[in-house]
Protein backbone atom coordinates (compact mmCIF):
# COMPACT_ATOMS: atom_id res chain seq x y z
CA UNK A 1 0.00 0.00 0.00
CA UNK A 2 1.40 3.54 -0.68
CA UNK A 3 -0.20 4.88 2.29
CA UNK A 4 -2.06 7.39 0.69
CA UNK A 5 -5.92 7.43 1.31
CA UNK A 6 -8.66 9.86 0.93
CA UNK A 7 -8.80 12.85 2.73
CA UNK A 8 -12.35 13.71 5.14
CA UNK A 9 -13.40 15.84 2.66
CA UNK A 10 -13.05 14.24 -0.65
CA UNK A 11 -14.87 11.60 1.18
CA UNK A 12 -17.81 13.36 1.95
CA UNK A 13 -17.79 14.58 -1.82
CA UNK A 14 -17.95 11.14 -2.94
CA UNK A 15 -20.23 10.06 0.00
CA UNK A 16 -22.99 12.79 -0.68
CA UNK A 17 -22.28 12.76 -4.60
CA UNK A 18 -21.30 16.61 -4.43
CA UNK A 19 -17.38 15.67 -6.09
CA UNK A 20 -16.67 16.01 -9.93
CA UNK A 21 -16.20 13.04 -12.24
CA UNK A 22 -12.33 13.18 -11.85
CA UNK A 23 -12.80 13.14 -8.16
CA UNK A 24 -15.15 10.17 -8.17
CA UNK A 25 -12.83 8.13 -10.37
CA UNK A 26 -10.41 8.78 -8.24
CA UNK A 27 -11.96 7.88 -4.90
CA UNK A 28 -13.56 4.74 -7.05
CA UNK A 29 -9.95 2.92 -8.15
CA UNK A 30 -8.38 3.82 -4.47
CA UNK A 31 -11.26 2.37 -2.92
CA UNK A 32 -11.05 -1.05 -5.00
CA UNK A 33 -7.34 -1.25 -3.36
CA UNK A 34 -7.73 0.30 0.12
CA UNK A 35 -9.48 -2.15 2.67
CA UNK A 36 -9.21 1.11 5.01
CA UNK A 37 -11.07 3.56 2.97
CA UNK A 38 -13.74 1.44 1.91
CA UNK A 39 -14.60 0.95 5.20
CA UNK A 40 -14.27 4.47 5.95
CA UNK A 41 -17.10 4.66 3.14
CA UNK A 42 -19.54 2.10 4.69
CA UNK A 43 -19.45 3.99 7.96
CA UNK A 44 -19.89 7.53 6.48
CA UNK A 45 -22.81 6.12 3.61
CA UNK A 46 -24.58 4.72 6.90
CA UNK A 47 -24.28 7.82 8.83
CA UNK A 48 -25.03 10.64 6.32
CA UNK A 49 -26.76 9.41 3.56
CA UNK A 50 -30.27 8.71 3.04
CA UNK A 51 -30.20 7.62 -0.83
CA UNK A 52 -28.51 4.50 0.59
CA UNK A 53 -30.25 1.25 0.09
CA UNK A 54 -31.29 -0.76 3.10
CA UNK A 55 -28.06 -2.86 3.71
CA UNK A 56 -29.91 -4.74 6.51
CA UNK A 57 -32.94 -6.00 4.17
CA UNK A 58 -30.70 -6.45 1.20
CA UNK A 59 -28.79 -9.07 4.00
CA UNK A 60 -31.93 -10.34 5.05
CA UNK A 61 -32.79 -11.12 1.63
CA UNK A 62 -29.43 -12.82 0.25
CA UNK A 63 -29.39 -14.95 3.11
CA UNK A 64 -33.00 -16.16 1.93
CA UNK A 65 -31.55 -16.57 -1.55
CA UNK A 66 -28.90 -18.68 -0.68
CA UNK A 67 -30.07 -20.80 2.02
CA UNK A 68 -32.76 -21.90 -0.30
CA UNK A 69 -31.76 -25.08 -1.92
CA UNK A 70 -30.02 -24.16 -5.15
CA UNK A 71 -32.22 -25.43 -8.35
CA UNK A 72 -31.09 -28.80 -9.56
CA UNK A 73 -29.33 -28.59 -13.28
CA UNK A 74 -32.38 -29.98 -14.92
CA UNK A 75 -34.57 -27.73 -13.48
CA UNK A 76 -32.29 -24.52 -14.61
CA UNK A 77 -32.16 -25.84 -18.30
CA UNK A 78 -35.81 -26.24 -18.20
CA UNK A 79 -36.09 -22.86 -17.06
CA UNK A 80 -33.41 -21.39 -19.46
CA UNK A 81 -35.59 -23.26 -21.88
CA UNK A 82 -38.16 -20.50 -20.85
CA UNK A 83 -40.54 -23.01 -18.63
CA UNK A 84 -41.76 -20.68 -15.79
CA UNK A 85 -39.76 -21.50 -12.25
CA UNK A 86 -42.97 -23.02 -10.46
CA UNK A 87 -43.65 -25.28 -13.42
CA UNK A 88 -40.04 -26.26 -13.90
CA UNK A 89 -39.82 -26.88 -9.92
CA UNK A 90 -42.78 -29.47 -10.77
CA UNK A 91 -41.75 -31.01 -13.79
CA UNK A 92 -38.05 -31.60 -12.06
CA UNK A 93 -39.67 -33.15 -9.46
CA UNK A 94 -41.24 -35.93 -11.17
CA UNK A 95 -39.02 -39.02 -9.79
CA UNK A 96 -37.38 -40.04 -12.41
CA UNK A 97 -34.25 -37.09 -12.18
CA UNK A 98 -33.93 -38.77 -8.46
CA UNK A 99 -32.52 -41.52 -10.47
CA UNK A 100 -32.22 -44.09 -8.01
CA UNK A 101 -34.62 -45.96 -10.44
CA UNK A 102 -33.50 -44.54 -13.57
CA UNK A 103 -30.65 -46.49 -12.72
CA UNK A 104 -31.78 -49.81 -12.46
CA UNK A 105 -33.48 -49.08 -16.11
CA UNK A 106 -30.17 -48.14 -17.40
CA UNK A 107 -28.41 -51.57 -15.80
CA UNK A 108 -30.83 -53.77 -17.54
CA UNK A 109 -30.65 -51.86 -20.85
CA UNK A 110 -27.33 -51.99 -20.30
CA UNK A 111 -27.12 -55.18 -19.64
CA UNK A 112 -29.26 -56.42 -22.96
CA UNK A 113 -27.24 -53.71 -25.55
CA UNK A 114 -23.90 -55.66 -23.82
CA UNK A 115 -26.11 -58.94 -25.07
CA UNK A 116 -26.39 -57.90 -28.35
CA UNK A 117 -23.00 -56.68 -28.53
CA UNK A 118 -21.58 -59.79 -27.95
CA UNK A 119 -23.32 -60.63 -31.11
CA UNK A 120 -25.93 -63.49 -29.50
CA UNK A 121 -29.09 -63.15 -31.72
CA UNK A 122 -30.88 -63.39 -28.18
CA UNK A 123 -29.13 -60.46 -27.34
CA UNK A 124 -30.72 -58.47 -29.89
CA UNK A 125 -33.91 -59.77 -29.20
CA UNK A 126 -33.83 -58.87 -25.08
CA UNK A 127 -32.70 -55.44 -26.60
CA UNK A 128 -35.69 -55.24 -28.52
CA UNK A 129 -38.24 -56.63 -25.94
CA UNK A 130 -36.49 -54.07 -23.19
CA UNK A 131 -35.77 -50.50 -25.18
CA UNK A 132 -38.88 -50.00 -26.32
CA UNK A 133 -41.06 -50.12 -23.09
CA UNK A 134 -38.71 -48.53 -20.69
CA UNK A 135 -39.85 -44.84 -21.71
CA UNK A 136 -43.12 -45.48 -21.07
CA UNK A 137 -42.56 -47.80 -17.63
CA UNK A 138 -40.08 -44.49 -16.38
CA UNK A 139 -43.67 -42.37 -17.67
CA UNK A 140 -45.65 -44.70 -15.37
CA UNK A 141 -43.68 -44.48 -12.32
CA UNK A 142 -42.92 -41.23 -12.42
CA UNK A 143 -46.97 -40.91 -12.15
CA UNK A 144 -47.39 -43.13 -9.25
CA UNK A 145 -47.82 -42.01 -5.39
CA UNK A 146 -45.96 -44.68 -4.06
CA UNK A 147 -42.72 -43.81 -5.83
CA UNK A 148 -43.03 -40.33 -5.71
CA UNK A 149 -43.98 -38.56 -2.39
CA UNK A 150 -43.89 -34.80 -4.54
CA UNK A 151 -46.91 -36.11 -5.96
CA UNK A 152 -49.04 -34.92 -3.25
CA UNK A 153 -48.73 -31.68 -3.00
CA UNK A 154 -48.47 -31.45 -6.54
CA UNK A 155 -51.34 -32.59 -6.83
CA UNK A 156 -53.53 -30.69 -4.53
CA UNK A 157 -52.35 -27.39 -6.00
CA UNK A 158 -55.15 -26.22 -8.48
CA UNK A 159 -53.20 -26.42 -11.94
CA UNK A 160 -54.32 -28.08 -15.74
CA UNK A 161 -53.30 -31.72 -15.27
CA UNK A 162 -53.03 -31.85 -19.51
CA UNK A 163 -50.18 -29.33 -19.17
CA UNK A 164 -48.60 -30.90 -16.20
CA UNK A 165 -48.87 -34.04 -17.38
CA UNK A 166 -47.15 -33.19 -21.44
CA UNK A 167 -44.69 -31.49 -19.26
CA UNK A 168 -43.66 -34.23 -17.21
CA UNK A 169 -43.48 -36.55 -19.51
CA UNK A 170 -41.79 -34.59 -22.04
CA UNK A 171 -38.92 -33.69 -19.35
CA UNK A 172 -38.80 -38.00 -18.11
CA UNK A 173 -38.78 -38.99 -22.26
CA UNK A 174 -36.21 -35.87 -22.20
CA UNK A 175 -33.80 -38.01 -20.08
CA UNK A 176 -35.18 -41.09 -20.51
CA UNK A 177 -34.72 -41.13 -24.16
CA UNK A 178 -31.29 -40.07 -24.87
CA UNK A 179 -30.22 -42.83 -21.97
CA UNK A 180 -31.50 -45.54 -24.23
CA UNK A 181 -30.60 -44.03 -27.49
CA UNK A 182 -26.67 -44.10 -26.34
CA UNK A 183 -26.84 -47.56 -25.37
CA UNK A 184 -28.31 -48.06 -28.60
CA UNK A 185 -25.54 -47.28 -30.82
CA UNK A 186 -23.73 -49.87 -29.46
CA UNK A 187 -25.99 -52.51 -30.32
CA UNK A 188 -25.08 -53.84 -33.94
CA UNK A 189 -27.14 -53.39 -36.99
CA UNK A 190 -30.07 -51.15 -37.71
CA UNK A 191 -31.63 -52.18 -34.30
CA UNK A 192 -30.43 -48.68 -32.24
CA UNK A 193 -33.56 -46.80 -33.97
CA UNK A 194 -35.65 -49.91 -34.28
CA UNK A 195 -37.20 -49.32 -31.19
CA UNK A 196 -37.91 -45.41 -31.42
CA UNK A 197 -41.46 -45.35 -32.87
CA UNK A 198 -42.50 -48.57 -30.70
CA UNK A 199 -41.30 -46.87 -27.55
CA UNK A 200 -43.51 -43.42 -28.44
CA UNK A 201 -46.81 -45.36 -29.30
CA UNK A 202 -46.31 -47.27 -25.57
CA UNK A 203 -46.04 -43.60 -23.97
CA UNK A 204 -49.07 -42.63 -25.75
CA UNK A 205 -50.84 -45.63 -25.28
CA UNK A 206 -49.70 -45.63 -21.51
CA UNK A 207 -51.71 -41.87 -21.55
CA UNK A 208 -54.22 -42.91 -22.99
CA UNK A 209 -55.02 -46.17 -20.76
CA UNK A 210 -54.65 -44.10 -17.75
CA UNK A 211 -57.80 -42.25 -18.25
CA UNK A 212 -59.40 -45.78 -17.48
CA UNK A 213 -56.72 -47.58 -14.97
CA UNK A 214 -53.73 -46.31 -13.23
CA UNK A 215 -50.67 -45.83 -15.48
CA UNK A 216 -48.37 -47.91 -13.54
CA UNK A 217 -50.84 -51.01 -14.53
CA UNK A 218 -51.38 -49.47 -17.86
CA UNK A 219 -47.62 -49.79 -18.54
CA UNK A 220 -47.14 -53.03 -16.59
CA UNK A 221 -50.17 -54.52 -19.17
CA UNK A 222 -48.71 -52.88 -21.95
CA UNK A 223 -45.03 -54.35 -21.09
CA UNK A 224 -46.58 -57.56 -20.87
CA UNK A 225 -47.90 -57.90 -24.19
CA UNK A 226 -44.77 -56.38 -25.98
CA UNK A 227 -42.55 -59.12 -24.20
CA UNK A 228 -45.10 -62.13 -25.14
CA UNK A 229 -45.40 -60.60 -28.54
CA UNK A 230 -41.06 -60.91 -28.98
CA UNK A 231 -41.26 -63.86 -27.07
CA UNK A 232 -43.52 -65.45 -29.49
CA UNK A 233 -41.64 -64.01 -32.58
CA UNK A 234 -38.55 -65.52 -31.23
CA UNK A 235 -40.13 -68.44 -30.59
CA UNK A 236 -41.11 -68.72 -34.49
CA UNK A 237 -37.46 -67.87 -35.05
CA UNK A 238 -38.35 -65.42 -37.22
CA UNK A 239 -35.37 -62.76 -37.86
CA UNK A 240 -35.56 -60.13 -35.01
CA UNK A 241 -35.68 -57.13 -37.99
CA UNK A 242 -39.54 -58.29 -38.66
CA UNK A 243 -39.68 -55.27 -36.11
CA UNK A 244 -37.87 -52.74 -38.06
CA UNK A 245 -39.64 -53.56 -41.30
CA UNK A 246 -41.27 -50.09 -42.44
CA UNK A 247 -45.25 -51.62 -42.52
CA UNK A 248 -44.45 -52.70 -38.65
CA UNK A 249 -42.88 -49.16 -38.00
CA UNK A 250 -46.23 -47.35 -40.03
CA UNK A 251 -48.20 -49.55 -37.49
CA UNK A 252 -46.80 -48.17 -34.67
CA UNK A 253 -46.99 -44.50 -36.10
CA UNK A 254 -50.79 -45.41 -35.84
CA UNK A 255 -50.70 -46.77 -33.10
CA UNK A 256 -48.96 -43.37 -31.20
CA UNK A 257 -51.36 -40.81 -33.12
CA UNK A 258 -54.78 -42.97 -31.99
CA UNK A 259 -53.38 -43.44 -28.61
CA UNK A 260 -52.56 -39.46 -28.68
CA UNK A 261 -56.14 -38.45 -29.99
CA UNK A 262 -57.89 -40.83 -27.55
CA UNK A 263 -55.82 -39.15 -24.69
CA UNK A 264 -56.69 -35.70 -25.67
CA UNK A 265 -59.94 -36.45 -26.45
CA UNK A 266 -61.05 -38.12 -22.85
CA UNK A 267 -58.26 -36.10 -20.70
CA UNK A 268 -61.71 -34.93 -18.40
CA UNK A 269 -60.81 -38.56 -17.37
CA UNK A 270 -57.29 -37.90 -15.86
CA UNK A 271 -58.48 -38.70 -12.61
CA UNK A 272 -55.82 -41.34 -12.62
CA UNK A 273 -52.78 -39.58 -13.13
CA UNK A 274 -54.51 -36.67 -10.25
CA UNK A 275 -54.70 -39.20 -7.07
CA UNK A 276 -56.75 -36.93 -4.96
CA UNK A 277 -60.04 -37.88 -6.43
CA UNK B 1 -7.46 -15.14 17.50
CA UNK B 2 -5.41 -13.09 14.98
CA UNK B 3 -6.73 -10.03 14.07
CA UNK B 4 -9.88 -9.49 11.71
CA UNK B 5 -9.70 -12.55 8.84
CA UNK B 6 -8.92 -11.18 5.15
CA UNK B 7 -11.00 -11.42 2.40
CA UNK B 8 -9.11 -13.88 0.70
CA UNK B 9 -9.75 -16.48 4.19
CA UNK B 10 -13.73 -15.34 3.96
CA UNK B 11 -13.66 -16.20 0.89
CA UNK B 12 -12.79 -19.74 1.62
CA UNK B 13 -14.85 -20.01 4.32
CA UNK B 14 -17.73 -18.96 2.10
CA UNK B 15 -16.58 -21.57 -0.73
CA UNK B 16 -16.98 -24.02 2.66
CA UNK B 17 -20.82 -22.90 3.41
CA UNK B 18 -19.82 -20.76 6.01
CA UNK B 19 -22.63 -18.44 6.67
CA UNK B 20 -20.71 -16.53 8.91
CA UNK B 21 -17.92 -15.69 7.19
CA UNK B 22 -20.38 -14.78 4.53
CA UNK B 23 -21.87 -12.44 6.30
CA UNK B 24 -18.78 -10.62 7.29
CA UNK B 25 -17.75 -10.45 3.46
CA UNK B 26 -21.34 -8.94 3.10
CA UNK B 27 -20.77 -6.68 5.86
CA UNK B 28 -17.45 -5.49 4.28
CA UNK B 29 -18.31 -4.87 0.98
CA UNK B 30 -21.89 -4.27 0.76
CA UNK B 31 -21.39 -0.76 2.03
CA UNK B 32 -19.49 1.14 -0.99
CA UNK B 33 -20.35 -1.58 -3.71
CA UNK B 34 -24.01 -0.34 -3.07
CA UNK B 35 -22.91 3.58 -2.62
CA UNK B 36 -20.89 2.66 -5.84
CA UNK B 37 -23.77 1.44 -7.89
CA UNK B 38 -26.19 4.38 -6.56
CA UNK B 39 -23.92 6.60 -8.79
CA UNK B 40 -24.90 4.93 -11.68
CA UNK B 41 -28.34 4.04 -11.44
CA UNK B 42 -30.72 6.31 -9.47
CA UNK B 43 -33.36 3.81 -8.79
CA UNK B 44 -32.75 2.42 -5.01
CA UNK B 45 -34.45 -0.95 -5.30
CA UNK B 46 -32.58 -1.97 -8.33
CA UNK B 47 -29.14 -0.91 -6.68
CA UNK B 48 -30.84 -3.05 -3.90
CA UNK B 49 -30.94 -6.24 -6.47
CA UNK B 50 -27.76 -5.99 -7.97
CA UNK B 51 -26.44 -6.35 -4.61
CA UNK B 52 -28.60 -8.97 -3.86
CA UNK B 53 -27.98 -11.14 -6.84
CA UNK B 54 -24.17 -10.06 -6.63
CA UNK B 55 -23.78 -11.69 -3.50
CA UNK B 56 -25.95 -14.62 -4.22
CA UNK B 57 -23.31 -15.15 -7.25
CA UNK B 58 -20.49 -15.19 -4.55
CA UNK B 59 -21.88 -17.82 -2.75
CA UNK B 60 -22.96 -20.00 -5.54
CA UNK B 61 -19.42 -19.22 -7.38
CA UNK B 62 -16.60 -18.52 -5.07
CA UNK B 63 -14.17 -19.78 -6.45
CA UNK B 64 -14.94 -17.28 -9.43
CA UNK B 65 -12.10 -15.48 -7.76
CA UNK B 66 -8.91 -16.40 -9.39
CA UNK B 67 -6.77 -15.22 -6.78
CA UNK B 68 -5.20 -12.42 -9.38
CA UNK B 69 -5.91 -8.98 -7.82
CA UNK B 70 -7.91 -7.28 -4.99
CA UNK B 71 -11.36 -9.11 -3.96
CA UNK B 72 -12.82 -5.96 -4.06
CA UNK B 73 -12.36 -5.45 -7.72
CA UNK B 74 -13.36 -8.94 -8.13
CA UNK B 75 -16.39 -8.29 -6.48
CA UNK B 76 -16.69 -4.37 -8.23
CA UNK B 77 -16.83 -6.50 -11.68
CA UNK B 78 -19.54 -8.37 -10.49
CA UNK B 79 -21.62 -5.94 -9.45
CA UNK B 80 -21.61 -3.52 -12.15
CA UNK B 81 -22.60 -6.58 -14.37
CA UNK B 82 -25.17 -7.34 -11.98
CA UNK B 83 -26.91 -3.90 -12.41
CA UNK B 84 -26.53 -3.98 -16.05
CA UNK B 85 -28.21 -7.05 -16.44
CA UNK B 86 -30.91 -5.85 -13.79
CA UNK B 87 -31.35 -2.88 -16.10
CA UNK B 88 -31.61 -4.32 -19.34
CA UNK B 89 -34.89 -5.75 -17.95
CA UNK B 90 -35.89 -2.49 -17.07
CA UNK B 91 -36.34 -0.09 -19.98
CA UNK B 92 -37.97 2.45 -17.80
CA UNK B 93 -35.36 3.29 -15.37
CA UNK B 94 -32.32 4.64 -17.19
CA UNK B 95 -28.17 4.58 -15.82
CA UNK B 96 -27.36 7.69 -14.68
CA UNK B 97 -23.90 9.24 -14.49
CA UNK B 98 -23.09 12.14 -12.46
CA UNK B 99 -25.69 13.67 -14.74
CA UNK B 100 -27.25 15.27 -11.29
CA UNK B 101 -24.27 15.81 -9.69
CA UNK B 102 -24.33 19.22 -8.58
CA UNK B 103 -21.73 21.62 -10.05
CA UNK B 104 -19.08 22.11 -7.64
CA UNK B 105 -18.88 25.39 -5.59
CA UNK B 106 -16.41 27.79 -6.78
CA UNK B 107 -13.57 27.35 -4.34
CA UNK B 108 -14.18 23.75 -4.90
CA UNK B 109 -13.22 24.18 -8.46
CA UNK B 110 -9.75 25.70 -8.11
CA UNK B 111 -9.29 22.96 -5.88
CA UNK B 112 -10.32 20.77 -7.93
CA UNK B 113 -8.31 22.07 -10.47
CA UNK B 114 -4.96 22.26 -8.90
CA UNK B 115 -5.75 18.55 -8.06
CA UNK B 116 -6.29 17.24 -11.00
CA UNK B 117 -4.96 19.55 -13.45
CA UNK B 118 -6.57 20.15 -16.77
CA UNK B 119 -8.25 16.56 -16.91
CA UNK B 120 -10.81 17.63 -14.46
CA UNK B 121 -11.77 20.63 -16.51
CA UNK B 122 -11.62 18.72 -19.35
CA UNK B 123 -13.70 16.11 -18.00
CA UNK B 124 -16.30 18.48 -17.15
CA UNK B 125 -17.12 19.73 -20.11
CA UNK B 126 -17.77 16.65 -21.49
CA UNK B 127 -21.69 16.23 -22.83
CA UNK B 128 -23.14 14.13 -20.03
CA UNK B 129 -23.66 11.52 -22.72
CA UNK B 130 -19.98 11.62 -23.55
CA UNK B 131 -19.20 11.34 -19.69
CA UNK B 132 -21.59 8.16 -18.91
CA UNK B 133 -19.97 6.47 -21.85
CA UNK B 134 -16.49 7.37 -20.94
CA UNK B 135 -17.43 6.74 -17.12
CA UNK B 136 -18.83 2.99 -18.48
CA UNK B 137 -16.03 2.17 -20.20
CA UNK B 138 -12.81 3.71 -19.49
CA UNK B 139 -13.48 3.85 -15.50
CA UNK B 140 -16.14 1.21 -15.19
CA UNK B 141 -14.10 -1.48 -17.20
CA UNK B 142 -17.14 -2.88 -19.23
CA UNK B 143 -17.60 -3.80 -22.65
CA UNK B 144 -19.29 -1.62 -25.49
CA UNK B 145 -21.87 -3.49 -25.45
CA UNK B 146 -22.42 -3.97 -21.33
CA UNK B 147 -22.33 -0.12 -21.59
CA UNK B 148 -24.73 0.07 -24.62
CA UNK B 149 -27.05 -2.15 -21.93
CA UNK B 150 -26.35 -0.23 -18.87
CA UNK B 151 -27.06 3.16 -21.02
CA UNK B 152 -29.53 1.79 -22.81
CA UNK B 153 -28.55 3.02 -26.04
CA UNK B 154 -26.87 1.16 -29.03
CA UNK B 155 -23.62 -0.11 -29.39
CA UNK B 156 -23.06 1.95 -32.36
CA UNK B 157 -23.50 4.82 -30.10
CA UNK B 158 -21.04 4.09 -27.29
CA UNK B 159 -18.28 3.24 -29.67
CA UNK B 160 -19.05 6.79 -31.84
CA UNK B 161 -19.65 8.80 -28.21
CA UNK B 162 -16.38 7.40 -27.22
CA UNK B 163 -14.50 8.08 -29.98
CA UNK B 164 -15.68 11.98 -30.18
CA UNK B 165 -15.45 12.05 -26.27
CA UNK B 166 -11.52 10.68 -26.48
CA UNK B 167 -10.97 13.48 -29.15
CA UNK B 168 -12.44 16.15 -27.41
CA UNK B 169 -10.65 15.37 -24.37
CA UNK B 170 -7.47 15.37 -26.48
CA UNK B 171 -8.29 18.05 -27.94
CA UNK B 172 -9.11 20.03 -24.62
CA UNK B 173 -5.73 18.83 -22.85
CA UNK B 174 -3.72 20.18 -26.26
CA UNK B 175 -5.78 23.47 -25.94
CA UNK B 176 -4.37 23.44 -22.12
CA UNK B 177 -1.02 22.98 -22.93
CA UNK B 178 -0.45 25.98 -25.67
Amino acid sequence: MTGWHVDDETLRHYVERTDSMAEGASVEQHLLTCAQCRARVNTAATAVDSTMVDLAAVWDRTRDAVEVPRPSVFERLLRAAGIPAHEARLVAAASAFRGVWLVGVAAVLAFAAVAAMIGHARGLWLFLAVAPVAPCLVVAFSYDRRWDPALEPEMVTPYPALRLILLRTIAVLAVALPAVLLLGLFVPGEAPFAWLLPAVGFVAVVLAASTWVSPLNAAMAVSTVWLLTVWRLAARSASPTAVLQPRTQVAFLVLAAASFATFLVRRRHLHQLRPWR
Amino acid sequence: MEGPRSDETLLVGVAERDIGAFRVLYERHAGWLALRLARRCNDRDLVADAVQDTFVAVWQKPRGFRGDGDIAAWLWGIAIRRLVSRLRRRTDVAAMFESTATTPAAEDQVLLSVEHGDLGAALARLSPEMRAVIQAVVLDGLSAKEAAQLLHVPVSSVKTRLYRAKAQLRATLAEGLS
